[in-house]
């Protein structure tokens, strides 16, 4: 049982990962397809999510709740929490900065989420400290324990389970509401849209609040495996940005498929091959098979010529 | 139904329009008609709220709807086609549509608007399943046309609608222009096209170099020689 054990804690591990990855890079190309943004600041939401997550779990914990109920609690109120702030953040920066300027927008607004991000990770420092907060495990009980005769704890299952009924929950939105089509019809074309009668500025700080929540839902789910931390930000924003270009900039679909090669990539890189080349491995081959396909294919596996955030 | 008093409108010091006053009736169809460069297109996106006037007020049905926000004005019933399309590519033509009525939440008013923009312009209905980036211009007119009729606008501004297309499509613009006129609703239209235009329109406004020159029913402004000369091409 031993090789079986192994098989499934590689598909555990990378299905988790990969889950994860592709929330956060659905947020990240909404934003880039819709606003136009390159969002430096997304892995802050992340990082929110997580601190939001930790303290929503140990207050919840403490009621008695059925043992299911709190982390369910923390992973939905974190998401809330970080949606609300993005939207926050959106209304006082870009819909400021948009209403003076749109001259140089990508690179004003690049800067712009550079100074978020400084000021969310150092704030949130200031706030909460540099202690790591986390939490030995989230859903208690063991899975699969009858099954397989090996004990496999549930929560990265769990996040995967929580990554792919996000993801499905906001591909529906987007292809079946008004509200979604509202949002592809802006990322296809801002002047029409308007002339549709669709409010610009409500649709900006929905996506930005939606990208938040995907962010924090992911953040929080994770929180057993990467405890909160101020700076905790900035691995899952590079990872997300790996997605992107790897699969095109500004692809939602795209970014689904594009999370799981990568989460496939990076445990197969940490397994099997870490013992060659060092614990910097699943960097080294992540960027390894980015710069081979951006040599291939520059504009990323789906990349189109036809802008938009969702096929 | 729509005002617009002493409208001045400058892309930063470079002013393009001076001074203009128009009037339009309810029911009327208005063309209103210039050279490239005549201030035609600036006009119709600052009334729309596109492009912020320098002065100058615009007011529609008794309202002043001066610098309101494109969106505003097009949930007030103006809908407006503009020169460039506009229309989503990446979507097919029956999502373009639907969301013509974007802000009609009256299910059953959607789908028999739908009907009717399929009954004006059956090709659309044949290619609803089809993308509209892969529509062929007079059909991308068609469909930007049929999105701005999906919200039944009180009013509807068509910028250069016969821009671009094969003649064949320009005439099955101008024939739809026509039946419009059955239903009530009140058309401003810019073209180049004069001739063609003034054979739709019962009035008409003449620009040159940002300024109305020129205003007259359809049949004085035919026969005047100035137009003939200009415009029309006769001596």
């Amino acid at each position: 049982m031993e090789v079986l054990g192994q098989v499934w804690d590689f598909f555990a591990t990378s299905m988790m990962r990969g889950g994860m990855y592709s929330l956060m890079a659905v947020g990240l190309a909404l934003v880039f397809g819709v606003m136009n943004i390159a969002n430096f600041a997304h892995g802050e939401f992340y990082m929110l999510g997580a601190f939001f997550g930790y303290f929503i779990l140990s207050a919840t914990s403490k009621l008695g709740l059925p043992a299911f109920l709190p982390p369910i609690i923390c992973i939905a109120g974190a998401g809330l929490c970080v949606a609300l702030v993005a939207g926050i953040i959106e209304r006082t920066s870009f819909r400021a900065l948009r209403k003076r300027s749109k001259g140089q927008w990508l690179m004003n607004t690049f800067l712009l989420t550079l100074g978020i991000s400084i000021i969310l990770q150092n704030g949130s420092r200031i706030v909460w400290g540099g202690r790591y907060r986390g939490v030995t495990r989230m859903w208690k009980g063991d899975f699969l324990n009858s099954l397989l005769d090996y004990s496999l704890p549930p929560d990265r299952l769990i996040a995967f389970l929580i990554a792919v009924l996000s993801i499905g929950g906001f591909v529906l939105f987007l292809n079946k509401t008004t509200t979604g089509r509202a949002i592809r019809a802006v990322s296809q074309d801002e002047v029409g849209a308007s002339l549709v009668g669709i409010n610009l500025g409500f649709i900006h700080t929905l996506v930005f609040s939606l990208s938040g929540l995907l962010a924090g839902i992911a953040g929080a789910s994770l929180l057993s495996v990467t405890p909160a931390s101020s700076f905790m930000g900035t691995m899952p924003l590079y990872k997300s940005w790996f997605v992107l270009i790897l699969v095109g900039m500004g692809s939602i679909g795209g970014s689904i498929v594009g999370g799981l090669i990568l989460g496939f990539l990076e445990t197969f890189a940490t397994t099997y091959l870490s013992v060659y080349l060092g614990s910097g491995s699943s960097e080294f081959v992540c960027l390894a098979v980015i710069i081979t396909i951006l040599l291939i294919k520059p504009n990323g596996i789906f990349g189109k010529s036809v802008k938009s955030a969702v096929e | 139904m729509l005002r617009v008093e002493n409208l001045d409108v400058a892309y930063g010091h470079l002013q393009i329009l001076r001074q203009v006053n128009m009037n339009i009736n309810n029911g009327e169809i208005v063309a209103i008609l210039g050279a490239n460069g005549a201030g035609k297109t600036t006009l119709l996106k600052s009334v729309m709220g596109l492009l912020p006037p320098k002065a100058g007020k615009v007011f529609y049905r008794g309202e002043d709807v001066t610098g309101r926000a494109p969106f505003e004005l097009s949930r007030l019933g103006i809908a407006f086609v503009p020169e460039e399309r506009n229309i989503f590519q990446a979507m097919t033509v029956e999502d373009n549509l639907l969301l013509g009525a974007y802000f009609v939440k009256d299910k059953a008013k959607i789908r028999s608007n739908l009907k009717e923009v399929y009954e004006m312009f059956p090709r659309l209905e044949e290619r609803r399943k089809q993308l509209a980036g892969t529509m062929s211009g007079g059909e991308r007119q068609m469909l930007a046309i049929g999105r701005g009729l999906m919200s039944k606008p009180h009013l509807i501004i068509l910028d250069e609608p016969s821009m671009g297309l094969s003649p064949t499509n320009v005439l099955i613009v101008f024939q739809t222009i026509k039946t419009l006129t059955s239903q009530e609703v009140t058309i401003v239209i810019v073209e180049q096209n004069v001739d063609a235009t003034l054979n739709v329109a019962s009035r008409a406004y003449v620009m040159e170099h940002g300024a109305v020159v020129m205003e007259g029913s359809s049949q004085e402004l035919s026969q005047n020689d100035y137009v003939k000369k200009m415009y029309l091409g006769q001596s």
